[in-house]
């Protein structure tokens, strides 16, 4: 009873994410007769959208499910494959239910990838959120409060809601009920991980990619109760690690079964972070657009794709390695991910320095065989378990 | 079945892609180890987790165990798909200490399965330094023998002594099991002896796995492990090509070294569960608490 919850929920989920046609988008748009705005990764302030009734919609590419035909012809053989497959569906039509696009500022790519859809899809709002680099209030909190400014503009004059104070309130606290769900999977994952199976973790924190966020908040909630009572999860001895690279282009789901089945327990990651990007609740009280905007500046994760002194890469993993009591460190990147694979380097020697093990590998997200890496990431947790000094 | 104050009981179960090897093993605190029973069973189509599951049961009834009696359940192989294992083990890592084991002199090992074989070098605590392995092609794996032997209506358990009796061994295909294959059904329309035959495959293998040993940097004693380490024909093929080439390797098996995975498993299980209680967890019955 309680393991056909658990699996009913997670097949839910699973089928949400796999839907590459957004059918539960083109429903809800029908159901309320609202917009929906799509974005890729890393991070969009979805508080926004949502106070100007709008239905955020992520897109982190089409996985194994999508032949891509016409997307390779956009892009070089040395480029990463989530822009190929968010091309190929945009052309396909799987994207025709979303009035906009908004791409963050993540690297060269997705730049140009917002600059083809300008071209391809002159009638689709496309907007490039350039992210401030600079924390400084007076200037990146600035700049940043007049981008989302601009957005709010030009969404209300293409049918949404102007948001209030009262909306952006109300939508910060939809999103901080979010996060603080999230934030408790994630801290039962790293206490019980035979409980929280990653990959289903994974699937049921991407379905909030497409649903309103109440739905989502619910659906995480049901999945933690279930999985919490679900007896039949006996932990195994396997090695914890903390997996990280994968914050744009997201692995395949066979690659984390894969990797749990392996021998690992991963205890913490770099997926969909969207969800977590803003490490804890957005004041309500006050002027509720500044709160948003402090936030990002004083509040947010580190990330590759967020300005940090060369001197300080690394660091935040190995607080996570340490905050997790991780044993080793998957450094899982996509392939030809700029900003991940530039600063890898740095953050191997962060934790070369503390002595954690590590190893790395690479995948694109329509990967389909894993007996290499199975080998490499079973033969590294054998490692962990034998040869540690603890 | 009994065992002294400090020994722990383990079992290893180690999945191949033809057949599932159980090891039941008493380990001390110092890491020696006896073999108290072992069992082994070819799956012929029928679902792998069902044969290891019956396998390791009559395993613990001969030895008149219960899951209960053992500190940890390990998995080798494909025995991820155990879900009652405790944890699980690579199969380089396991036939390397199974191998320790069974010939305490070898710092190598050659592991023989139905679809790859891998070379191994470890040290004398069986951690492993490196290896090499046999690219995807299947013709220096027991499956091919296997499918060779019944083209020729020869029993896999035939194919070491006939092949003992050539007297001018017809060479094949080392690259390719569809090339080798061709081979073969020439020389049977040539009339070429079955023995000849066995006995230029064996050749054609024993030639790769010398050179994934070189390559891998073994000396001295190698053991022998996996599914084809009871072939004599193979092993004789084996010692004729590192005669031939000056190669400074003793190549020998073991009568258990088909369940050197198994019993590595198990071995390791036990040093894990050590290590594991002296940071305060404990198992009950294959369970980390």
């Amino acid at each position: 009873m309680i393991a056909s919850s658990v699996s009913t929920l997670v097949e839910r989920a699973e089928a949400l994410c796999r839907d590459l046609r957004l059918q539960s988008v083109r429903d809800w748009k029908a159901r309320t007769g609202g917009l929906a705005i799509g974005y890729l990764p890393v991070y969009v302030p979805r508080e926004l959208l949502v106070a100007q009734g709008i239905l955020p919609v992520g897109l982190m590419g089409a996985g194994a499910d999508l032949e891509i035909i016409r997307g390779d012809a956009y892009y070089q053989s040395y480029i990463c494959h989530l822009p190929r497959s968010t091309i190929e569906m945009g052309l396909d039509g799987s994207l025709d239910c979303l009035d906009g696009l908004l791409f963050p500022a993540i690297c060269d790519v997705i730049r140009n990838l917002s600059g083809m859809w300008q071209m391809l899809f002159p009638d689709k709002y496309a907007h490039y959120l350039d992210l401030p680099q600079n924390f400084d209030r007076e200037l990146g909190g600035r700049f940043y409060r007049d981008e989302l400014e601009t957005i709010a503009r030009d969404l209300a004059a293409r049918g949404a809601s102007a948001p209030t104070p009262e909306s952006l309130r109300e939508a910060i606290v939809l999103y901080n009920e979010n996060r603080a769900v999230v934030r408790s999977l994630y801290e039962l994952r790293a206490a019980e991980p035979w409980k929280i199976p990653t990959w289903e973790l994974y699937v049921v924190l991407r379905a909030g990619l497409v649903l309103p966020v109440t739905e989502h908040t619910t659906l995480l909630e049901a999945y933690r109760e279930a999985a919490l009572a679900d007896t039949t999860r006996l932990p195994m001895d396997q090695a914890r690690v903390v997996l990280t690279g994968s914050f744009c282009e997201q692995p395949p789901l066979g690659l984390l079964k894969t990797l749990e089945r392996a021998g690992c327990y991963i205890v913490d990651d770099d997926f969909i972070q969207v969800l977590r990007w803003i490490r804890s609740d957005v004041p309500v009280e006050g002027d509720p657009l500044e709160n948003l905007v402090n936030s990002l500046l004083d509040d947010a994760i580190a990330s590759p794709t967020r300005y940090s002194d060369q001197d300080e890469v690394g660091g935040e993993l190995v607080e996570r390695v340490q905050r997790r009591q991780a044993e080793g460190v998957l450094f899982c990147a996509p392939s030809f991910c700029d900003p991940a694979l530039l600063d890898q380097p740095m953050a191997v020697a962060a934790v070369e320095r503390r002595g954690i093990p590590w190893t790395s590998f690479k995948y694109s997200e329509n990967s389909g065989q894993f007996q290499v890496i199975r080998e490499q990431a079973g033969t590294f947790a054998d490692s962990i378990k034998l040869w540690s000094e603890a | 079945m009994s065992k002294s104050r400090d020994e722990m009981l383990t079992a290893g179960i180690d999945v191949g892609s033809s057949s599932v090897k159980v090891a039941i093993v008493a380990s001390d605190e110092a890491g020696e180890a006896r073999l108290l029973g072992t069992a082994h069973e070819r799956v012929r189509r029928r679902d792998a987790v069902d044969v290891a599951t019956g396998l390791f049961e009559t395993a613990l009834s001969e030895a008149g165990l219960g899951r209960g009696d053992l500190g940890y359940i390990a998995t080798t192989g494909e025995g991820e798909i155990v879900a009652f294992r405790t944890g699980h083990f690579y199969g380089m890592t396991t036939h390397a200490r199974g191998g320790l084991f069974l010939e305490p002199r070898a710092r190598a090992i050659i592991d023989v399965g139905a679809l790859h074989t891998r070379a191994v070098l470890m040290d004398e605590r069986a951690k492993v330094l490196g290896y090499r392995m046999t690219s995807q092609c299947a013709s220096g794996s027991g499956q091919f023998l296997e499918n060779i032997g019944r083209y020729l209506g020869v029993t896999l358990e035939e194919i070491g002594r006939l092949s003992l009796e050539a007297d001018e061994p017809e060479q094949c295909s080392s690259i390719c099991a569809v090339l080798a294959e061709t081979d073969v059904i020439n020389m049977v329309s040539r009339n070429i002896a079955i023995p000849n035959i066995l006995k230029g495959i064996h050749l054609s293998m024993a030639g790769r796995y010398v050179k994934l040993l070189l390559a891998a940097g073994a000396r001295d004693v190698v053991l022998v492990t996996g599914g084809l380490a009871s072939d004599v024909g193979l092993l004789e093929a084996m010692r004729e090509v590192t005669t031939e080439q000056g190669a400074e390797l003793e190549i020998l098996a073991h009568a258990d070294s088909v369940q050197a995975g198994a019993i590595g498993a198990a071995i390791w299980g036990a040093f894990r569960a050590r290590k594991l209680a002296r940071q305060g967890m404990v198992f009950d019955a294959g369970a980390l608490t």
